[in-house]
């Protein structure tokens, strides 16, 4: 008999949204669900770990083993799940809040690490959740409830800083383009190791409708003229200011992962020594 | 003598440590009973270090109040240990002659009647193994022979520590261990030995820190990951699992900060495997928002603090009994937990056991709360014992007839619901740290709030009431008890001993579970008890506080004994202690 085969809707919940209408994060959910149907992902091989914001709902929207864990926890856990189930697909879902700033410690060490995991961030360059404060990636001198003389700080590069530490996949997506967000993480996913997929996913509540019209704008596909194992174009790509680079911007292969190096850890300790129950480890004490 | 407590202190690089090693590895060779207390001071290398070794035929549970034998390799070393190093009166007080600073300097009280005797280690080991750093190995041929420790116990324990690595080492260890055996024969007359007259078994015992005990219970109770952050004085747990872990199928994960450590601990045990972190005391307030998500989502989770002396950065190196508020009450919300306090070396590998068993069968965080007392002495441990007390540790998984519509906090009677895990086709659902329906769906609804905090709270009643966490010694039917928790166990136990022999009726009551209180178990224990001491190392009294607030079963005559940690509690300290409640109970017999 034939497995039937599975479509995006075998990905939905029956947890109810509490997204605001026309919050970016339904196209990406939407991305999301049709990539794991592309994949044709058994749901209960599927983790889907996010933290706290908007966006870190998400865990509870599709059909998987699902945890939304706690502010800017995501990557941590989802790592251990990874380390401990190697055989299972680990997805780290949540928002710009939670990767970049409460979490930023984890994202550093994630990527030097190398699971074989994807983190999808809605980056919505707001705290959406809380209703409207400055975040990492809002941009210089933007007015918004916690600053209203202007934003004083600086956006966070999230993608020149992957880069920087040497993540293994970097792309980054638009949630207003579901078909080429679904490819993107389908291709992150297929990636052996730690890949980033930053979404522009815009908070219309707190930044306006036309923050959709502002990537349309200055969105650019990348094309075949970008090569993503070139770390230099990746680089020139990632410093890009009026232009916002939409597709895989770097990528190479090969790099071990976390639960690689632990599984030959486990093969050389048992070549140096066996044992037949954990009670003979009471030799090394003699 | 047939218990003799020896110190030795020098400066880091003096190798005052490794001669302590060696000296417990020979006694537990012969069967005898031995315990090393380390001390050292902040410096990474080159401070102050002492070992404090106690030997006997008979068992021992603490590290000796009063030292019979001294060894020194600087008196402005052993000037910094003042506090720590009381001399027993007559005791014998080994030198270096080379020591640039004379001992005059740092004179030992005259009342004490002490025997000085300057031993040239440094000349030897210079002028005659041209190797100025086996100075440590020249006194441990010294004191092995002073003691009666057999010498093949002593290079035995050389070999297996440098035989296979460094064979040159070995033979110029060995060499120097001779000399100084060869020096006591030549040098001092007869009497002046302070011979150990104590045979012991035969029987060649293990020795054990705590740190490694409660990770060897752990790889023993099935872990499979574990993650840690490197933290004073829990280290040691991080390296053995690191070391060991691997040839057991379990990964360790050096971790970038103490939340991601729990974190990861979190997510591989959500995934279906055995996990555990391990820290002391600032490690664990930053764990603390991730422990509540374990309780939240009720997820099987083991963290071990190490305590040490706090609060902040405290004394990193010392121990101290005052992370229990912590443990009981640390993160918001009300948090359903299981705590347990390993009393010795033997018990942190059996309280690693008991943890994993709890945590797994309940669904429940629990904290191991060992410390620096614990984690750091060396001591020696039977096997059997290790392995005396079995316990089937399982998790309560998902069955197919669950999976029809699963519910993941599905309502119980024991409030332990079936847990599906990630790769169970049908299992799947949402669990998250927010307050939620029986599905996993999340809610802000006031009345499921109270029937989950019930259906979580359900579980503690049935872990207070597991058997075997509660432990008396002395007499069964005193009027008198001392009540301890964790390390002070050892004191706590001679001096009751030393009551005994006194003529005093008293009992000590140690539990191993703390929280949730073993009401029954310690009804039972108090049967006829009409005044208690809460003996413990904390300031502010914590356990003593906790009982009073948490247990309605306490005589009305209950008293607290306190003082801050740091020092180890002294077995004359409690006996004290015993003396004076047994007096006003009037039990005290003329003698």
């Amino acid at each position: 008999m034939e497995p039937v085969k599975l479509t995006a809707k075998d990905y939905k919940t029956s947890v109810p949204i509490v997204w605001c209408p026309g919050c970016g994060d339904f196209g990406v959910l939407n991305a999301m669900q049709q990539a794991a149907a592309a994949l044709q992902l058994p749901p209960e091989n599927l983790m889907v770990v996010s933290g706290i914001g908007c966006s870190s709902r998400i865990a509870g929207y599709i059909n998987s083993y699902g945890f939304n864990s706690i502010h800017g926890r995501a990557l941590p856990i989802a790592a251990g799940a990874k380390l401990a189930r190697p055989e299972l697909t680990v997805w780290a879902a949540g928002g710009d809040g939670d990767g970049y700033s409460i979490g930023t410690n984890h994202f550093v060490h994630t990527i030097r690490r190398n699971p074989d995991i994807t983190y999808i961030v809605m980056d919505n360059h707001i705290y959406g959740l809380t209703k409207g404060q400055v975040s990492p990636t809002t941009p210089h001198g933007d007015v918004t409830k916690s600053t209203p003389q202007g934003n004083p700080e600086r956006p966070l590069n999230p993608l020149a800083l992957a880069l920087e530490l040497g993540a293994t996949f970097i792309a980054q997506g638009f949630s207003g383009n579901v078909k080429h967000l679904r490819d993107l993480i389908v291709q992150a996913t297929q990636h052996k190791g730690f890949a980033l997929v930053n979404v522009k996913s815009p908070c219309v509540t707190f930044r306006g409708r036309q923050e959709f019209n502002v990537i349309r704008e200055h969105g650019v596909y990348l094309d075949e003229s970008h090569d993503p194992s070139d770390w230099n174009q990746a680089h020139e790509v990632t410093q890009w200011t009026d232009k916002v680079p939409l597709g895989v911007i770097y990528k190479i292969e090969g790099v071990p992962t976390l639960e690689g190096v632990a599984e030959e850890a486990r093969k050389k300790a048992l070549e140096r020594r066996s044992f037949e129950s954990t009670t003979e480890l009471i030799e090394v004490f003699r | 003598m047939r218990d003799v407590t020896l110190a030795i202190a020098g400066s880091g690089g003096d190798g005052v440590i490794t001669a302590g090693d060696f000296i417990v590895q020979a006694a537990a060779r012969k069967g005898l009973h031995a315990f090393m207390l380390k001390s050292y001071g902040p410096q990474i290398r080159g401070g102050e270090s002492s070992a404090r070794i106690r030997i006997s035929d008979r068992p021992i549970y603490s590290q000796g109040d009063y030292v019979d034998f001294l060894v020194v390799f600087s008196w402005k070393d052993f000037n910094r240990f003042l506090d720590e190093i009381q001399l027993r009166k007559g005791a014998v007080v080994l030198y270096d002659e080379a020591d640039t600073t004379p001992r005059e300097e740092f004179p030992i009280d005259a009342d004490l009647e002490v025997e000085y005797i300057a031993v040239p280690f440094k000349k030897m080991a210079a002028e005659e193994i041209k190797v100025p750093l086996t100075k440590n190995m020249v006194a441990l041929g010294v004191i092995s022979e002073l003691l009666h420790l057999p010498l093949e116990a002593i290079k035995d324990a050389v070999m297996k520590k440098f035989g296979k690595r460094k064979p040159e080492a070995a033979q110029v260890n060995l060499q120097a261990i001779d000399l100084g055996k060869a020096w006591v024969n030549e040098h001092l007359p007869q009497g002046t030995q302070i011979a150990l007259d104590a045979e012991g078994s035969g029987e060649p015992k293990l020795v054990m820190t705590g740190d490694d005990a409660v990770a060897f219970g752990a790889i023993h109770a099935g872990v499979k990951v574990f993650a840690g952050y490197p933290i004073t004085p829990a280290s040691p747990i991080l390296e053995f699992l690191s070391k060991w872990l691997p040839h057991f199928g379990g990964a360790v994960v050096q971790t970038e900060d103490e939340i991601a450590a729990i974190t990861y601990a979190i997510g591989a045990s959500w995934a279906g495997k055995q996990a555990m972190t391990a820290s002391s005391g600032p490690g664990i307030a930053l764990k603390q928002e991730a422990f509540g998500l374990a309780a939240m989502a009720e997820i099987p989770l083991v963290v071990v603090n190490v305590q040490r002396v706090g609060p902040s950065t405290g004394i990193p190196s010392k121990s101290e009994q005052a992370d229990l508020f912590q443990a009981i009450g640390g993160t918001h919300g009300d948090v359903p937990r299981v705590v347990l306090a390993p009393s010795d070396v033997e018990d942190n590998f059996q309280v690693a056991v008991e943890a994993f068993y709890l945590a797994e069968k309940y669904q429940i965080p629990v904290i191991i709360l060992s410390d620096q007392f614990l984690g750091e002495r060396s001591e020696t441990v039977e096997a059997e014992v290790l392995f005396a007390r079995k316990r089937v540790i399982s998790r309560q998984l998902a069955k197919p007839n669950d999976l029809k519509d699963y519910k993941r906090y599905k309502l119980t009677d024991t409030g332990v619901s079936p847990m599906a895990v990630p790769g169970m086709p049908g299992g799947q659902h949402i669990i998250s740290g927010l307050e939620h329906h029986e599905d996993g769906r999340p809610t802000s609804s006031g009345t499921l709030h109270q029937v989950m905090s019930e259906k979580r709270a359900r579980k503690l009643p049935l872990i207070a009431e597991e058997s075997g966490f509660v432990r008396v010694y002395g007499d069964e039917d005193a009027e008198l008890a001392v009540l301890a928790w964790g390390s002070s166990k050892g004191a706590v136990r001679e001096a009751v001993e030393r009551a005994q022999e006194a003529g005093i009726k008293v009992k000590a009551i140690v539990p191993q579970l703390i929280y949730p209180i073993p009401e029954k178990a310690f009804d039972e224990a108090l049967k006829g008890v009409t005044r208690a001491v809460v003996v413990e190392l904390s300031f502010g009294a914590q356990f003593y506080r906790y009982l009073r607030a948490y247990y309605d079963g306490l005589p009305k005559e209950t008293y607290s004994y306190a003082r801050s940690g740091a020092n180890p509690l002294l077995v004359s300290e409690v006996f004290d202690t015993i003396k004076e409640h047994a007096a006003a109970l009037g039990s005290l017999q003329e003698a």
